[in-house]
């Protein structure tokens, strides 16, 4: 299958991600059946909480872009042909981002049930050009098809070894336990029997939610 | 109409009423202790970690009455049997009568929701962003919270947003930026001028504070209540952009322009940029950034305070040996307890971003009625959820210091008129508070 093809290049990013005690979190952007573009979180190294998987692989391919002199009207063509691939649901800012950029199609690992931004939270993958207030020439709005669930054990494989390597610089995101609701969720359930170790670790933070980025 | 500071709620039902069963028991003071610290171990209130295991009735004066919980209700028939295992050896040893309680299901988001918590059992009560106690603004404040807005809409020059992000306990400047996603401020302005002037509207020239400290500012910039050259207000805007600017050299971070650059965004990374910098580690020396700033008087441990990252400065390369003592001290976590300052209403990238970025409070003057996610479209600031929440506040800026130039004032007269139902609309759904005064002690 197509996908874990991909998504297995995108949890090696996430790898990286671990190696460099980052979150483990990994991303690829496909085009025409080609990797294009691979970004790991950077939020640690960068101290900036908003550098995710996403934007490294994005602002890669927008200098990419514009050093071979595409403009806005070529970029926004391109995107609209482009597929990302990330272990972990974007956030509700990357899946923003990846609304405003008007990606084609995404396709997630685990689900994020704090922030995910497709599906967990909010739906921004559901934006529609429906209700355009500006009467057209304001063009704004645009969803993306999303799939998730794809290599979640693994992609939740990583966050645990995260936490048993402790995350040095305590940037955090965080990832509940297991939910009822979603069928992608049951990957979540590690959190429940790590929980013990996560609060060994940070005292602190409340044991049955478990930190993860 | 004077400045105003309103605070935008982030839940429009503040009361929740939803509750859970749980199984209570009087006790006997004498007994108490014993009894949490055993409950407590074998069986914690995993997800009720708001509500307090004991509760304390007083009746009239003479002496008060103890309960104490002990296990999640699973329905009406384990009051006389089905309790844990351990709960009814207590039961059994203490001789207790277990009766149904309910308690919320929910932590409370505001004081006024914890109040009525209380009534049906002890919650604690934690305000979202509390940082020294105070989760709003003290009184104190409001002159230069007001003062910081108006710098920022004068950086603003009624084209694109901008943000300011302060640390209030120093009153420092942390990072200042405009709107990024577009190639540069010229062109950005000869586009406004031209989109103004299709639309018939008289284009103010003069953008700069006069000597009263009035913004002469076009009417456009406020009452139609759309400006589309604001990429939180038109963040898909950036695909039409014409092609016809692409001549110039990358800017240092090498992008003509970034569709995703919006001011907060910016502003984020400038503040990243100069926590790399002033806080120099082993790992992150690599990064051979240079400071946008002036640094005085490198001289002693008072560095941080004293140092002023100012966008509009010189860019001048950063004294190693100075910043290489601060490494460790101190180190804010990311905009940890810091403000930030944006003229208009953030759309839901950046509004998560100031999330992500641990931001205590927010600040606006103009709402996005397009994509606004702090009150307007979405409150994401309400979303339980999320692993942080800031408090956000709208401040309400005079006519008079927006529409203090001349030559727009009959069409601004006339706008204000069509405008009033948009402002109405959005007075509706905000929340006026009296500022909070000291520390809830709970």
């Amino acid at each position: 299958m197509e996908a874990t093809v991909f998504m297995k290049l995108a949890l090696d990013q996430a790898k990286f991600a671990l190696n460099n005690l980052e979150v483990p979190v990994g991303c690829v952007i496909v085009e025409n059946g080609k990797v294009i573009s691979s970004g790991s979180n950077r939020t640690n190294a960068t101290r900036n909480a908003t550098r995710h998987a996403e934007m490294e692989a994005i602002d890669d391919l927008l200098r990419e872009w514009q050093s071979m002199g595409l403009d806005q009207t070529q970029t926004a063509e391109k995107f609209a042909g482009c597929d990302l691939y990330v272990t972990c649901e974007p956030c509700i800012m990357c899946a923003s981002a990846l609304s405003i950029l008007g990606i084609r199609e995404v396709y997630f690992g685990c689900a994020n049930d704090k922030f995910g931004g497709c599906g967990s939270v909010m739906s921004l993958h559901e934006n529609s050009s429906l209700d355009d207030l500006s009467g057209g020439h304001n063009p704004r709005l645009r969803g993306f098809k999303c799939t998730g669930g794809i290599m979640a054990e693994e992609a939740v494989a990583l966050f645990r070894n995260f936490y048993e390597q402790g995350n040095p610089n305590g940037l955090f995101y965080s990832i509940s336990e297991a939910s009822q609701t979603s069928p992608s969720r049951s990957a979540m359930i590690f959190s429940t029997h790590f929980s013990s170790e996560a609060s060994q670790t940070s005292p602190s933070r409340p044991v049955r939610s478990l930190t993860v980025f | 109409m004077a400045w105003e500071l309103i605070e935008v709620a982030g839940n429009l039902t503040p009361f929740q009423h939803s509750t859970v069963d749980v199984v209570a028991a009087k006790i006997e003071s004498k007994v108490a202790n014993a009894l949490i610290r055993q409950l407590n171990q074998v069986l914690p209130l995993e997800n009720l970690r708001h509500v307090k295991r004991v509760r304390r009735r007083v009746d009239s004066g003479e002496k008060s009455e103890l309960s104490i919980i002990l296990c999640l209700s699973t329905g009406p028939e384990n009051c006389r049997n089905g309790f844990p295992e351990d709960v009814q050896k207590l039961v059994d040893t203490y001789q207790l009568s277990p009766f149904i309680a309910k308690v919320s299901g929910y932590p409370a988001m505001s004081k006024e929701e914890w109040q009525e918590q209380c009534k049906l059992w002890p919650t604690s009560y934690h305000p979202p962003n509390e940082i020294d106690g105070v989760s709003g603004f003290k009184e104190e404040e409001l002159p230069s919270i007001f003062d910081r807005m108006r710098t920022a809409i004068q950086l603003s020059e009624q084209v694109g947003n901008v943000a300011i992000i302060v640390d209030p306990s120093s009153m420092e400047i942390i990072s200042k930026a405009k709107d990024k996603t577009h190639q540069h401020d010229a062109s950005l302005r000869n586009t406004c001028a031209r989109v103004e002037a299709e639309n018939g509207c008289c284009l103010a020239e003069a953008t700069e504070a006069n000597d009263d400290g009035k913004l002469l500012l076009s009417s456009s910039h406020v009452n139609n209540g759309l400006n589309m050259e604001v990429s939180c207000m038109n963040s898909w805007g950036w695909m039409k952009r014409s092609s016809t600017e692409q001549k110039t050299l990358p800017s240092e971070d090498g992008f003509l322009w970034h569709p995703l650059r919006h001011a907060a965004m910016v502003a984020i990374e400038n503040a990243a940029e100069r926590d790399r910098i002033l806080f120099r580690t082993s790992s992150s020396s690599t990064t051979e950034a240079k400071l946008n700033g002036d640094m005085e008087n490198c001289s002693d441990n008072e560095l941080a305070k004293r140092l002023k990252i100012d966008a509009k400065d010189k860019e001048q390369s950063e004294n190693e040996e100075c910043c290489s003592d601060l490494s460790g001290r101190n180190r804010p976590y990311l905009c940890t307890g810091f403000d930030i300052y944006l003229v208009w209403e953030p759309c839901t990238m950046c509004a998560m971003a100031l999330v992500h970025q641990r931001f205590k409070r927010v600040f606006y003057a103009f709402p996005n009625p397009n994509d606004g996610a702090l009150g307007t479209v979405h409150r994401l600031h309400g979303e339980k959820s999320l692993n942080h929440h800031y408090s956000v506040f709208r401040i309400k800026v005079p006519d008079q210091y927006l529409n203090g130039s001349s030559d727009c004032s009959e069409k601004a007269s006339s706008e204000e008129a069509a405008s009033v139902g948009f402002w109405f609309l959005v007075f509706t759904s905000l929340r006026t508070v009296t500022p909070v005064f000291g520390s809830p002690v709970i």
